[in-house]
């Protein structure tokens, strides 16, 4: 025989009771009277005792549940009695009673500005509500206060070019790309001359230009306007801050006047002294962050130019050539460009004459 | 500056007003030179403006109302004193019926610039007749407009604009108010209607109160700061139109309203505000809105009845108390 035991109501008033503790496990024995449940009502706990000998067939409420008057708490049979499926789809499980959480309007709104989860929060108002203290005191445990040790206002140079690389940064889609070039020439030039690395690299880069004129170019409006000029920006790191001094038609100059007049550029912009004139201009920078140990990087377009190059440090290298491994010096260069101007396959060729321009620079000489 | 009484203040409102406008005059039972209004506020009116701007009537609010409304239609400002607020029953028809709704009526070919002045309130052992705060009544009439000054400078300030408004202004004023003394200013100057006072900057829970609720709660304040809770103190002055702004923006920054009126709490001014906050700032509430007002029951005539009935300030503390924690 199957028997359902039940919530009791112990007042008039009782709605619902809560169980707090099981005294027995589903599949126990219980005898007639033995307390089976302790349950809670708003004003009293209350044993509840097994109605009839038999077995704990199915346990419906979990301790800690709320459970209306009258419904299934448990379900007990005769020891050797199965409970059938009919009757055990019938006994629905009862349902946890989700617990609301209570929080003023204020701790709300807190909650919901500052993405806070109110059922991780503890409340400390009156019976538990959350208060606006409470949210407040979880956003500080969230954010660690870092402490400020000097303020430096954003002025000069500094403020210039926050505003040129956020401009570039928001407005061109950058696209960067690398490429190793051989340097071993290069190296021997440098050497034989006194070059420095960047001189070749001004000539490689101005005559590269000549050949691929998209990227000596400009974006205004819906127009690309194509340089006659090749002038190349250098980019000079100084106590206040970055500059670019421009050799001004590059692709014209020999390789001695470009090497002297980029030592005088490079001298003024250390010096603080170069002018605005010298500064403006250009239609192309090289940036060089090679003697800082720097491989390759992703530099962002000087504007209003398309295009800029960044240069890595010359390192040797175990390189692989003509089925052996040698040594040799290699750099990295880093070709950032405007997308909207440029694509990915000039711009690669772009790259490619400048670097067979650096493996073999004693053309730039003629 | 000099100090003096919320009585003497009314006295000046109307003294100056009279004398600036001669279409300003005074009417009511025993204002004259007899009785000088039941709470002497009209003392010295009659002497220096003769009987004819300051009118005793006789004993019939109804017509007291009607002859005001009547007055003010055809170009005058009658300033028309109820001898005491609880018989503004008496002139209801006039009041609701005539008063509020002609100017609208008429499609605004007549105004209607009448102002009612009454004593209201309990606290004077008088009993269920003469003890009332009926200010709800009159905010449910579209076409009312209610003043309910608190001090000296706030009555003199909104008794002069009110007699200049073309609409009619019930004019509240408090038996324990006449009494109070304030430093106000001899010189000219007006309050305007809808433009609520911060008595008192706190930060923990905003008070609004009116009339003599004022002062009790100024008093509970001066207390709970000393507890270590800082109460800002809010006093609406008109309540039609009401300056809901003032009380927002003090709610979005305490997150927490107490409402002290004495009037009863069911359907009361309390109720209103509560409303206001409920729909304007509930985002800001940190706490439930509590009100502090007066019990659904007539005004006891018993001493301790009576006392045990109106809020004061242990209860304005109790409520403050069950919010800010």
């Amino acid at each position: 025989m199957v028997t359902n035991v039940m919530m009791p109501r112990l007042s008039l008033t009782m709605k619902e009771g809560t169980v707090v503790q099981w005294f027995k496990k589903e599949g126990e024995k219980v005898e007639k009277g033995e307390p089976l449940v302790e349950v809670l009502s708003d004003k009293v706990t209350y044993e509840v005792e097994a109605p009839t000998a038999g077995v704990i067939r199915k346990i419906l409420a979990e301790e800690g549940v709320d459970v209306p008057v009258a419904e299934t708490l448990a379900i007990i049979t005769a020891p050797d009695e199965e409970l059938s499926d009919v009757e055990a789809a019938a006994e629905a499980p009862v349902e946890k009673v989700e617990k609301r959480i209570v929080a003023s309007p204020a701790a709300k709104r807190l909650a919901r500005e500052y993405g806070i989860d109110l059922a991780q929060v503890e409340g400390t108002g009156p019976d538990g509500r959350i208060v606006e203290e409470d949210i407040r005191k979880n956003v500080k445990k969230a954010k660690v206060e870092l402490r400020v040790r000097e303020v430096i206002s954003l002025t000069g140079i500094r403020k210039t070019a926050a505003e040129r690389v956020s401009l570039s940064a928001q407005t061109a889609p950058h696209i960067t790309i690398t490429m190793e070039v051989d340097m071993s020439n290069a190296a021997k030039l440098r050497e034989k001359f006194k070059f420095s690395y960047t001189d070749v690299l001004v000539k490689a880069v101005a005559k590269a230009l000549t050949e691929h004129p998209v990227m000596n170019s400009t974006l205004e409006k819906d127009q690309i306007k194509i340089f006659e000029d090749v002038n190349v920006g250098v980019a000079v790191a100084t106590e206040n801050g970055l500059v670019v001094p421009v050799i001004r038609k590059a692709d014209k100059r020999g390789f001695k006047e470009v090497s002297s007049k980029l030592k005088e550029l490079v001298e003024k912009a250390r010096e603080g002294k170069l002018t605005r004139e010298e500064m403006s201009g250009g239609t192309f920078t090289i940036t060089n962050l090679g003697m800082f140990g720097v491989d390759m990087f992703t530099p962002i377009i000087n504007p209003p130019e398309n295009a800029i190059l960044g240069v890595g440090r010359v390192v040797e290298k175990p390189v692989v050539a003509d089925g052996k491994i040698m040594v040799k010096p290699v750099m990295r260069l880093s070709l950032s460009f405007d997308h909207r101007v440029v694509d990915g396959a000039p711009a690669a060729r772009f790259l490619q004459n400048v670097k067979t321009a650096l493996e073999n620079p004693e053309k730039l000489l003629t | 500056m000099r100090e003096i009484t919320y009585r003497d203040a009314l006295r000046e409102a109307l003294r100056e007003e009279m004398l600036r406008d001669e279409t300003v005059f005074v009417l009511g039972e025993d204002v004259g030179r007899y009785w000088k209004g039941a709470f002497k506020v009209t003392k010295g009116l009659a002497e220096e403006f003769g009987d004819e701007r300051v009118q005793d009537t006789p004993i019939s609010e109804s017509a007291i109302i009607g002859v005001a409304t009547g007055a003010a239609i055809t170009g005058m400002r009658p300033v028309a004193e109820i001898m005491f607020g609880d018989l503004s029953t008496l002139a209801m028809d006039q009041i609701a019926n005539q008063a509020a709704k002609l100017r609208y009526m008429f499609g605004g070919q007549t105004k209607v610039p009448l102002v009612i002045r009454m004593p209201f309130g309990a606290g004077v052992n008088i009993a269920a007749h003469h003890s009332q705060s009926l200010e709800a009544w009159f905010i449910h009439v579209p076409g009312l407009k209610v003043a309910v000054p608190s001090t000296p400078y706030d009555a003199k300030g909104l008794l002069k604009t009110a007699i200049r408004d073309d609409n009619p202004v019930m004019f509240f004023e408090h038996k324990l108010l006449y009494s109070i003394k304030e430093l106000v200013p001899k010189e000219e100057y007006t309050v305007p209607l809808g433009v609520a006072d911060v008595k008192r900057e706190g930060e923990d829970v905003t008070i609004v109160a009116t009339l003599y609720m004022v002062h009790k709660s100024l008093a509970a304040a001066e207390e709970l700061i000393k507890q270590g809770i800082s109460a800002e103190v809010i006093d609406p002055r008109t309540l039609v139109p009401l300056d809901k702004e003032t009380i927002v923006k003090s709610v979005k920054k305490t997150g927490r309203i107490v409402i002290v009126t004495e009037d009863c709490k069911t359907g009361g001014v309390s109720a209103e505000i509560s409303a206001v906050v409920a729909e304007e700032a509930i985002d800001y509430l940190d706490a439930p809105v509590k009100r502090v007002a007066e019990p659904d029951t007539p005004i006891p005539f018993s001493p301790p009845l009576e006392k045990f009935v109106i809020p004061d300030e242990n209860k304005i503390i109790g409520a403050v108390k069950e919010v800010v924690h």
